[in-house]
């Protein structure tokens, strides 16, 4: 019967030989968040004033001057908040409505006249914000206004839930001035379908924000919204799901659903029943200086698994030579660790429980596995990775070459 | 989302299900090879997990379907899930002549040489990545290919959920197997 040592490892070899790929896989796409959260950002300010006199006028006409304005402010607000109330809802109408309150307060505050004009803009759509471009908002906020304002947005946004234009704008408004509105105008021609997301493409001209006339344009808009919710909702799923934007989403979601699978079928090819052993990479290694009662699956390589291949493969060098099946691994960029120091090191830092086997206590060279369950296969590459760098100085096996295994 | 209750009552059935498939087995002996055995528990567990579905979700109807086609596999479906499925047909065609679709729409905008503004080009680029990584993910996500992109995402969400009970509960099944082996042979 074959020793019991050999047990687990089979479901661990899989995982670490995974677990590096799957760490360079997302560590490429980690960058990318950054620059594309960046673009966002900037289409948001860019998409700021163009958007913000596309509202509803209850007339139907642009204003010429500020000075019409002034005298229209209340009137506009008045209406806008009855436009808002049918047409989106009291959260959108509340916020109007305070911001009416507010910009009286901070007429106060030796602000120009035209403030109170300037409001319209607020009520920018944007439906799908992200808290993203709050923070940055907020943050311009501490740089140009007392902190009562301040304070006052993050009331908004916190009760409201999705207003972080509407601060913004309030901002704005007061860095423009009176001469801004009439600029304003011109941007609006190329106005926004509005409630996009990042990476919208906001060009087509249209003349109001909060009723899209085009049936298309509606039912793209709810499918948009529909899309968005799910993806908030598996964005709780997936760890390391903190992307704004649906391309690096994805991304994290395909890297999990792969790493969720390969852990299946790891987990498969355990013993279970207590049949006989059986791993293509058998453990006890020490024992037997240098080989191991592999002799039974060599034959397999039939699957088109690249995994199972890779298995092999190591399985079959470590019979000859054990430095050679180091450097094979050290190829892909995989490394051999004592599955007790691996099994540490990936119980301390994740924090969900640790539930693949933990095979012999002897200190055999394995390869690694990761803890098994819901971890993110970056955080298990990581523990791979500085376990690596444990492992050399770590008690170790006979192995010749065991000071080439270097990080990966 | 899932609360506790329904989480653990999911994992208990997937258990159940999963053990009914692996008694089929049991004339598992020295002979049967590695990979021999762990397609058998693989496909147990991923009937098992497909069944706690009920037939709801596409994905466990498509995981079933799929196992179906193999005759061998017969006896092991109607056990765990206790009713026969059908043979799907297979929507080869349809799949086709959609690619078909997509690569001449594709050609015709290149030639066309469409606007070259730098926004507009960027949008596009991200335009292509959702839509290169959505292809990926139906392909992942079982009987994913025919799916539009929202109950895809719903799909996805659902799988998530019922791979993560497999993971968890096979993951514990392991160890307590590897406490039994070495308890009993020290």
């Amino acid at each position: 019967m074959q020793p019991t040592s050999g047990e687990l490892p089979e479901m661990n070899n899989l995982n670490p030989l995974v677990s590096l790929h799957d760490s360079q896989m997302s560590k490429s796409s980690h960058f990318d968040p950054t620059s594309s959260h960046d673009d966002f950002l900037d289409q948001m300010f860019s998409s700021v004033p163009s958007s913000a006199s596309s509202f509803p006028w209850p007339e139907d006409h642009a204003p010429p001057q500020p000075c019409h304005l002034e005298d229209q402010s209340t009137a506009l607000l008045a209406s806008k908040l009855r436009q808002q109330q049918i047409s989106n809802g009291a959260a959108k109408a509340l916020l109007l409505q305070h911001e009416l309150m507010l910009s009286r307060g901070l007429a106060v505050n030796d602000l120009r006249s035209p403030s109170g004009a300037d409001i319209e803009f607020l009520n920018v759509p944007h439906a799908d914000q992200d808290d993203v471009v709050d923070g940055s908002y907020y943050k311009s906020a501490n740089l140009d206004h007392e902190a009562s304002v301040k304070a006052l947005f993050n009331g908004f946004t916190g009760s409201i839930g999705h207003s972080s234009n509407q601060p913004q704008h309030l901002l704005h408004s007061q860095k423009f001035g009176g001469p801004a509105v009439p600029e304003m105008n011109q941007p609006a021609a190329s106005g926004t379908s509005g409630g996009g997301t990042a990476g919208q493409p906001k060009q087509r001209v249209r003349a109001r924000r909060g009723q899209a006339t085009d049936p298309h344009s509606i039912a793209e808009r709810l499918r948009r919204e529909r899309i968005a919710e799910r993806m908030k909702s598996l964005q709780e799923l997936v760890p390391n799901a903190n992307k704004t934007d649906k391309a690096s989403m994805l991304d994290e979601i395909i890297d999990y659903v792969k790493f969720l699978q390969l852990q299946v079928k790891v987990l498969s090819m355990s013993r279970l029943g207590g049949a006989a052993a059986v791993s293509p990479l058998v453990p006890d290694i020490s024992s037997e200086g240098g080989r191991n009662g592999n002799g039974t699956q060599t034959a397999s390589s039939s699957n088109n698994d690249g995994m199972t291949v890779t298995e092999h493969q190591v399985a079959k060098l470590m019979e000859e030579d054990m430095g050679s099946a180091m450097q094979y691994l050290q190829g892909k960029g995989l490394c051999l660790m004592p599955i007790s120091l691996a099994t540490a090191i990936s119980t301390t830092t994740c924090r969900t429980r640790s539930h693949h086997p933990l095979a012999s206590a002897s200190n055999n060279p394995l390869l690694n596995s990761e803890a098994a369950g819901p971890t993110s296969p970056s955080i298990s590459a990581l523990t791979v990775q500085s376990a690596t760098i444990a492992a050399n100085g770590g008690g170790e096996t006979s192995l010749k070459d065991v000071n080439s295994v270097s990080k990966p | 989302m899932k609360s506790r209750m329904q989480n653990s009552s999911l994992k208990q059935e997937f258990l159940k299900n999963w053990i009914k498939g692996l008694q089929l087995h049991a004339n598992f002996n020295k002979n049967t090879t590695i990979l021999e055995r762990r397609k058998a528990i693989k496909l147990s567990a991923d009937i098992a997990i497909a069944s706690t579905r009920n037939s709801t979700t596409r994905w466990s109807r498509a995981l079933i379907a799929d196992a179906s086609r193999d005759e061998s596999n017969k006896t092991l479906i109607e056990k765990i899930s206790g009713r026969d499925v059908p043979h799907k047909a297979s929507f080869g065609l349809i799949r086709c002549s959609k690619k078909i679709l997509k690569r001449s729409r594709v050609a015709r905008e290149v030639r066309a040489k469409k606007a070259v503004s730098p926004s507009v080009v960027a949008s596009l680029i991200a335009k292509k990545l959702v839509k290169s990584r959505t292809r990926v993910l139906k392909r992942l996500v079982p009987g994913g290919e025919d799916m539009d992109e929202i109950s895809l995402i719903k799909e996805t969400i659902d799988y998530i959920v019922s791979l993560r009970v497999q993971v968890d509960v096979m993951g514990r099944m392991a160890k307590a197997a590897d406490r039994l082996i070495r308890s009993t042979s020290l």
